[in-house]
């Protein structure tokens, strides 16, 4: 099998597991979001195939709902819809809205493994192995959401600014420029790289940048909001994430609500989410690769790859910049540092066999907590924080974007009288639209606003939303619960039903 | 050589040390009948005055079993008032990642325990608080509010309000208060002042800042009621001016 093969097959393995996996993951907040705009999409693509000119005109009007984020992911999602559920009929919604994140995933494990074969073929199947074997990472390779796409183009310009010629590499920034914002940091880590290179290398590297200018038009192409007014949208793109809200975060203890955060917040979160082995790996992996650094002729690639990974984490170490969203947001930092931590496998490993042992050794606990969490991935946490119960001891946030409600919605489909008012909490009304539409939810569950309102309350549970649990009891005049989710006895959703309704207790 | 054997051997044992607390760790914590075997030891003990308190905190799916008693999660065992509670169980996970036995913050109040029963991987354990008799419970509501990540069976007093409750004067006026849920870390946002009267005279005042650091948003007041009638009228009037904020108080008297 040739190099290209087995990334091949590596991509496509990933895509068919998150294929295989997603039909219990519950909507995350973020896609109910998605969803809508890729309706709104899918109906703009319809016009455009009928009357194309009355499209182009239109843009703003089917374009302007979810204006903070490029259209590229967005679009994709609304075309897998519009071609294999709303013509062929073969898929239901919510798999065809995320089967482009699941080539994104995809496309991850293809140029980690890329990445890993440049060391040996072990460390080439390792990288992906190693990045999957998580349930957080796991868990976000199934969404309908940017923070795999944007991670997997991350690996994938490294590879394009190491391999590719000019155009390859302005046409990948330009898809990684029109997946998310994170892309703006890329052309100055590419340019330090450049700089840091040898000589002879050096400036062959810096006539490649250039080609990075023809990037936006791809950016321009596949976001037709910017088609009219581009200046305003643009502005408008820019200045929601230079003002973006701090939502709060729990963090040992303490509720982070404002800057200044912790400076090592993101590889504290990163060192407790994972698999202990992994951590240890990825450590390992990021002081090899300083290592190499403090060489006098590094090698560009393992220096590209300290490079990005630390790209993904600066935002996060400036003290500035939102925090929430667990490791979501710096998924490239855990990315980059795996083909390097694979290669240690590889090194440490005196025989084929011992490889096998070490690998197995590594990658089980990951595959345990894959096993025992999914599809709760935002609950995860791994050994160094005591798993599951000892993130709750260590006051470590407990869940996040409300998809776990779905360890409880057979519940709620089994004992909720008709027309029943569920207050479904974080759930905000575009999921609980899908979860219906899904037919995961009964049609007649009506979605109630708050507890008053409501015979039932889904409460997810967050620090700071402590004060819904008594406002329910209030409403309720009931401090028992009917029915939650608990992941190791730590509660995660918890349901409360008003006395004498079915299931109460 | 010797450093790759070791790395290997590290690595090797760190997976098989992981997995090895992984797969353990359902062992670890309770099954649905250690639940139910604990519920049914309470429901066969229990006595008027007496509350149940989790342990850690977080544990609260034992609201699901526990019918026949309050169930408390309050954060610290050595400052929670426990306002009327005489005997406290304690049910506890104590086999989990990270557990600190209760014991030290109890007995630093005074209170003395009675002997421990397990029920797999729980433990019940009663202590009696050895507390003051409440002689009169002033903002008895049965509404309940969360301050500080607590929820406090308070009062919600508007500011700019005020709350009149009659009562046995008893010896202490106990007054607690706080700005329910996350408005209490507003930015910028004045200080909110109760004042205390008993029969019209100035007892004492309390004041509550806005919340900057978790565990301090549940604000004390703690004043000696001076000799005079057996049963007296308190008043307590709330005031800032901001009075946008959710506000509860709670307030008892003890012999």
């Amino acid at each position: 099998m040739t190099d290209k093969a087995l990334a091949r097959a590596m991509g496509f393995g990933t895509a068919a597991a998150m294929a295989l996996t997603q039909a219990s993951v519950g909507f995350v907040r973020d896609e109910g979001y998605y969803f809508t705009a890729a309706q709104s999409y899918e109906a703009w693509l319809q016009l455009l195939l009928h009357a194309p000119l009355q499209a182009i005109a239109q843009t703003e009007r089917y374009w302007s709902y979810n204006f903070e984020h490029p259209g590229l992911t967005k679009l994709l999602f609304a075309a897998s819809h519009l071609v294999f559920t709303t013509w062929l009929g073969i898929l239901p919604d919510a798999l065809a809205w995320r089967l482009p994140a699941f080539a994104f995933a995809g496309l991850l494990s293809y140029w980690l493994c890329i990445l890993g074969l440049s060391r040996s073929s072990a460390a080439g199947v390792l990288a992906p192995l190693l990045f999957w074997c998580a349930e957080r990472t796991f868990f976000h390779g199934h969404l309908a959401c940017f923070d795999i796409p944007i991670c997997a183009l991350w690996a994938g310009v490294g590879v394009a600014w190491l391999r590719g010629s000019g155009p390859r590499l302005a046409w990948t920034y330009g898809v990684a420029l029109a997946i998310k914002h994170n892309a703006w940091f890329l052309p100055p880590v590419l340019a330090v790289h450049a700089l840091l290179l040898p000589r002879g290398q050096r400036s062959a590297a810096l006539r490649k940048l250039p080609w990075l200018l023809l990037s936006p038009l791809v950016l321009f192409a596949a976001w037709p909001l910017l088609w009219h007014h581009p200046l305003r949208h643009l502005g408008d793109w820019i200045a929601f994430h230079l003002r973006h809200v701090h939502y709060a975060w729990w963090y040992f203890g303490e509720v982070l609500r404002a800057p200044p955060f912790p400076i090592e917040y993101p590889v504290v979160v990163d060192a407790l989410v994972l698999p202990l082995p992994l951590v240890v790996l990825l450590a390992a992996a990021g002081i090899s690769l300083l290592l190499h650094f403090a060489r006098l002729r590094p090698d560009p690639q393992r220096l590209l790859e300290l490079a990005l990974a630390a790209a993904a984490l600066l935002p996060f170490v400036i003290r500035t910049t939102p925090i929430f969203g667990g490791i979501k947001h710096w998924l490239a930092f855990v990315a980059l540092l795996t083909p390097e931590a694979a290669s240690l496998l590889v090194r440490v490993s005196p025989s084929p066999r011992a490889l096998l042992v070490a690998a197995t050794a590594t990658l089980l606990p990951g595959l345990w907590q894959i096993a025992h969490v999914h599809p709760y991935g935002t609950s995860a946490y791994g050994e160094l924080a005591g798993d599951i119960p000892g993130a709750a001891t260590l006051g470590m946030q407990r869940q996040y974007w409300s998809n776990n409600v779905t360890g409880v919605l057979p519940w709620l489909n089994t004992h909720c009288p008709p027309g029943a008012r569920v207050y479904f909490h974080e759930v905000n009304v575009e999921s609980y639209r899908t979860y219906v539409r899904m037919g995961m939810l009964r049609e007649d569950i009506r979605y109630a606003p708050g507890p008053e309102q409501a015979d039932y309350a889904a409460l997810q549970w967050h620090r700071e939303f402590r004060d819904r649990e008594p406002e329910t009891w209030n409403a309720f005049g009931t401090r028992r619960p009917a029915t939650g989710l608990y992941l190791d006895e730590v509660p995660q959703v918890v349901v409360y039903a008003r006395p004498t309704l079915p299931g109460a207790p | 050589m010797g450093l790759r054997k070791a790395a290997f051997a590290a690595l090797v044992a760190i997976g098989g040390g992981s997995l090895l607390f992984d797969l353990t760790l359902t062992f670890r914590l309770p099954s649905d009948a250690d639940w139910a075997e604990a519920a049914g030891a309470l429901r066969a003990a229990a006595a008027p005055g007496d509350t149940v308190q989790i342990w850690p905190a977080w544990a609260e799916r034992a609201r699901l079993f526990v019918d026949v008693l309050p169930v408390v999660a309050e954060e610290d065992l050595r400052s929670a008032d426990y306002v009327g509670v005489g005997r406290l169980w304690v049910l506890s996970l104590p086999r989990t990642p990270f557990f600190s036995a209760p014991d030290r913050a109890l007995q630093a109040r005074g209170a003395t325990a009675a002997a421990e029963q397990r029920f797999g991987a729980l433990s019940l354990r009663a202590w009696d608080l050895h507390a003051a008799p409440v002689a009169a419970d002033l903002t008895r509501s049965g509404e309940w509010h969360e301050v500080d990540y607590v929820a406090r069976d308070c009062l919600r007093v508007p500011i700019g309000g005020r709350f009149a409750a009659r009562g046995a004067a008893g010896k202490m006026l106990h007054l607690r208060a706080g700005v329910i849920g996350e408005r209490a870390y507003d930015a910028d946002r004045p200080p909110i002042e109760v004042q205390v009267f008993a029969d019209g005279s100035p007892l004492g005042r309390l004041e509550v800042p806005r919340t900057t650091r978790d565990g301090t948003g549940w604000r004390r007041l703690d004043v000696e009621v001076p000799e005079g009638a057996t049963e007296r009228e308190f008043v307590f009037a709330v005031s800032s001016p901001d009075r946008s904020r959710p506000f509860c108080l709670q307030a008892w008297t003890t012999r």
